[in-house]
């Protein structure tokens, strides 16, 4: 699997040269071979949807780094009384995605600034989430007995709870709208599904002959986990990953939405939604329109790319 | 076929158990409590508070409260006799055998500490909006999603698989908040005002849905009530239809294709029966199995899924309830009805997972 050290360029798939085989190549019939890696990169490359869909989170993730040092946003600036329309302006040339109601606040100016703290929140609480989840997932299914049993109930119990509501509760409870906080506890609360599949993927795993014949040369536990085992459940946790990441974002928009998640003063995309909603009589659609598509726009991307890795990492799929 | 339902209801038991355990201790580590409401008060005195403590048995060991909360403990029993209920039989019996009325396993959850009901009453209270709103959309939405998802897998890859393809992409990554909020500014914003933002019922006309007098109105004038109620329910139910059928005509689809790839059907078609009987009695039969028990997995939904919408349209049901706890910390409420709908997650994966067995006869046990 790990052949292919000079990490030649993937492409062309299988050429047939005629030099003298290196050790790089395979052996008796002169085809070039790629590692684990170059194969999933070879059949990602086949979906272009999923191609979309990283072209538009690297762009989302740019705005994020970028447009807030660009367009920054002060809570305590506001226009003037004199510039200020109560019911807020339609989208126009200066400002493509309109005005709020309100404090005038530029729409544009309020997405670019809330995509930071939403994609902050939805990949980190998704990092954390799945840290617990291939720790608690290897540890259950490595040791086995009674370990994985108390742990899988615990699995069980968590996942008989209505989530949403106890992560209401909880940032209700514990978040008092700080970013970091509500990250911590959408993180300690996605971490089931992860565990679970982790721990199948090392069930099956450990019974492979490569794992018994590292055990039979004498490496120990740890090694074999972190060596031998977790390398090859990787795939499946990338793709529960990315499924993660687009539910914890729609999720924390809603708990933000609700007013229980980050300080309503900083932009998230969840607090545009949420102030847009008390002027709905004046009308002003564009303000919670551009928000809203902004997720849809970033989960559906999230998504593609969770059924391009899919694909990419299926052995029966074919590239 | 016995001892597997049996050996599934034991495992569910230590799995509720830990439920009522995690509820417990997640409002315990919260902040505030019982009480918290004296916390301001410069005239209440210690010796107040003490006795405030006792009476509501907050000066026991954590575990003791817990048993007390779960009705495994008779609260005015000694030593050991804090197991034995009134009637002399172990505490955690059900009343008529044990005579203990305290704890959840009695039906006691507690009062509201915002109303001063008891839990039980609001809980049911808000049940009955919520099944209207959540039962009128889970039926409609796995009907569409039924038809949808048969229709595409028959006409795979067709204009219309494909457009449905892409709805479900886009309706699976929509938040169901912002769909309700563009469907209140689009139909009863300032242009298009032809139906009610939210609510239940005209609130100008009709007393509050659910109160003594609402029901009179109702009885009187039950045309125009439930109109009302229908005129109501339009964009709520929308708003859980779109964003639900995404999910779940994939699922029909992708079973349906799967069924449709099956030997007996190939067969079916090579002795010349006519295309609608091999779709809809070979194929489809078989294909719902799976859709069958995906539905039982979905009944939950009846008690928690319209959260947010109900939110969105001041739904009077289970989810305003609980964000407006939330909000008031009324801790009674919120174990209320995160234990009901965990009761009812587990209770209802139990059923699917029985139902499968009963629907399919190749599953032995």
């Amino acid at each position: 699997m790990t052949q292919n050290v000079e990490h030649q360029p993937p492409v062309p798939p299988a050429e047939i040269t005629d030099t003298v085989p290196s050790a790089a190549e395979d052996y008796e019939v002169g085809l070039k071979s790629l590692n684990q890696w170059q194969l999933a990169w070879r059949k990602f490359r086949r979906h272009h949807l999923a191609l979309i869909g990283l072209g538009v989170i690297a762009t989302m993730i740019a705005t994020a780094i970028v447009g807030p040092i660009l367009m920054p946003f002060e809570f305590t600036t506001i226009p003037l009384p004199d510039e200020i329309v109560y019911a807020g302006r339609p989208p126009s040339l200066q400002h493509v995605m309109g005005e709020t109601g309100g404090l005038q606040r530029d729409v544009f100016e309020l997405v670019v600034n809330g995509a930071r703290t939403s994609l902050l929140i939805g990949f980190s609480s998704m990092a954390i989430g799945v840290f617990i989840g291939t720790i608690l997932g290897s540890v259950a299914g490595f040791v086995g007995g009674v370990v994985d049993n108390v742990l899988m109930r615990l699995v069980d119990i968590m996942l008989s709870l209505p989530i949403l509501f106890v992560i209401l509760v909880a940032s209700r409870f514990f978040g008092n709208g700080s970013v970091g906080l509500v990250i911590i506890i959408f993180g300690a609360f996605s971490w089931m599904g992860t565990s679970r599949l982790v721990r199948s993927q090392f069930l099956s795993i450990r019974e492979r002959e490569f794992v018994e014949a590292a055990r039979a040369v004498g490496v120990r536990d740890r090694r074999i986990i972190f060596r031998h085992i977790l390398p090859n459940a990787f795939s499946p946790i990338v793709v529960a990953a990315s499924l993660i990441v687009a539910g914890n974002i729609i999720s924390e928009a809603f708990v933000s939405f609700l007013g229980f998640g980050v300080n309503p003063t900083s932009p998230t995309w969840g607090n545009i939604l949420s102030n847009a909603l008390t002027f709905i009589p004046l009308g002003n659609w564009w303000w919670p329109l551009f928000p809203g598509l902004a997720i849809i726009l970033t989960v559906l991307a999230v998504n593609f790319i969770g059924d391009g890795l899919r694909d990419a990492f299926d052995p029966r799929s074919r590239a | 076929m016995m001892k597997f339902v049996t050996r599934r209801v034991l495992q569910a038991i230590p799995v509720l158990l830990g439920v009522t355990v995690v509820v417990y201790a997640i409002l315990l580590a919260a902040p505030g409590g019982p009480e918290a409401k004296f916390a301001q008060n410069p005239r209440i005195t210690q010796a107040q508070k003490d006795s405030f403590r006792k009476a509501w048995g907050l000066d026991q060991p954590i575990p003791i409260q817990y048993g007390r909360w779960m009705g495994i403990l008779n609260p005015s029993g000694e030593g050991l006799g804090v197991l034995i209920g009134p009637a002399g039989l172990p505490n955690f019996l059900p009343t008529p055998l044990s005579g203990a009325t305290n704890g959840v396993l009695h039906g006691d959850f507690g009062y509201s500490i915002d109303s001063g009901e008891p839990v039980s009453n609001r809980i049911i209270r808000a049940a009955l909006p919520t099944f209207i709103l959540a039962g009128t959309a889970l039926v409609l939405w796995i009907v569409v999603a039924i038809v949808l998802g048969v229709y595409a897998a028959i006409h795979r890859y067709s204009l219309f698989d494909q457009g449905a393809t892409v709805f479900a992409y886009v309706g699976y990554a929509m938040p169901t908040f912002w769909l309700g909020i563009m469907l209140i500014f689009a139909f009863s914003g300032p242009g298009l005002n032809i139906l009610p933002a939210g609510g239940m019922t005209e609130t100008r006309i009709s007393p509050p849905f659910g109160s003594p007098e609402y029901w009179v109105y109702f009885g009187s004038n039950t045309p125009q009530a439930l109109g009302d109620i229908a005129k109501h329910l339009v964009l709520p139910v929308i708003t859980l239809v779109v964003v639900n059928i995404a999910g779940d005509s994939r699922f029909v689809r992708a079973s349906m294709l799967e069924s449709l790839g099956q030997d007996y059907v190939r067969t079916a078609r090579a002795k010349g029966l006519p295309a609608r009987t091999v779709n809809f009695k070979h194929a489809l039969r078989n294909a719902l199995l799976p859709v069958v028990t995906n539905i039982g997995l979905e009944i939950p939904f009846l008690f928690t899924g319209a959260i947010v919408t109900e939110t969105i349209f001041s739904w009077p049901g289970i989810g305003k309830l609980t964000i407006d706890a939330t909000r008031d910390f009324d801790y009674p409420i919120l174990m209320g009805v995160l234990l009901v709908t965990s009761v009812m997650v587990v209770l209802a994966n139990l059923l699917a997972d029985i139902l499968y067995g009963v629907i399919d006869p190749r599953i032995k046990y």
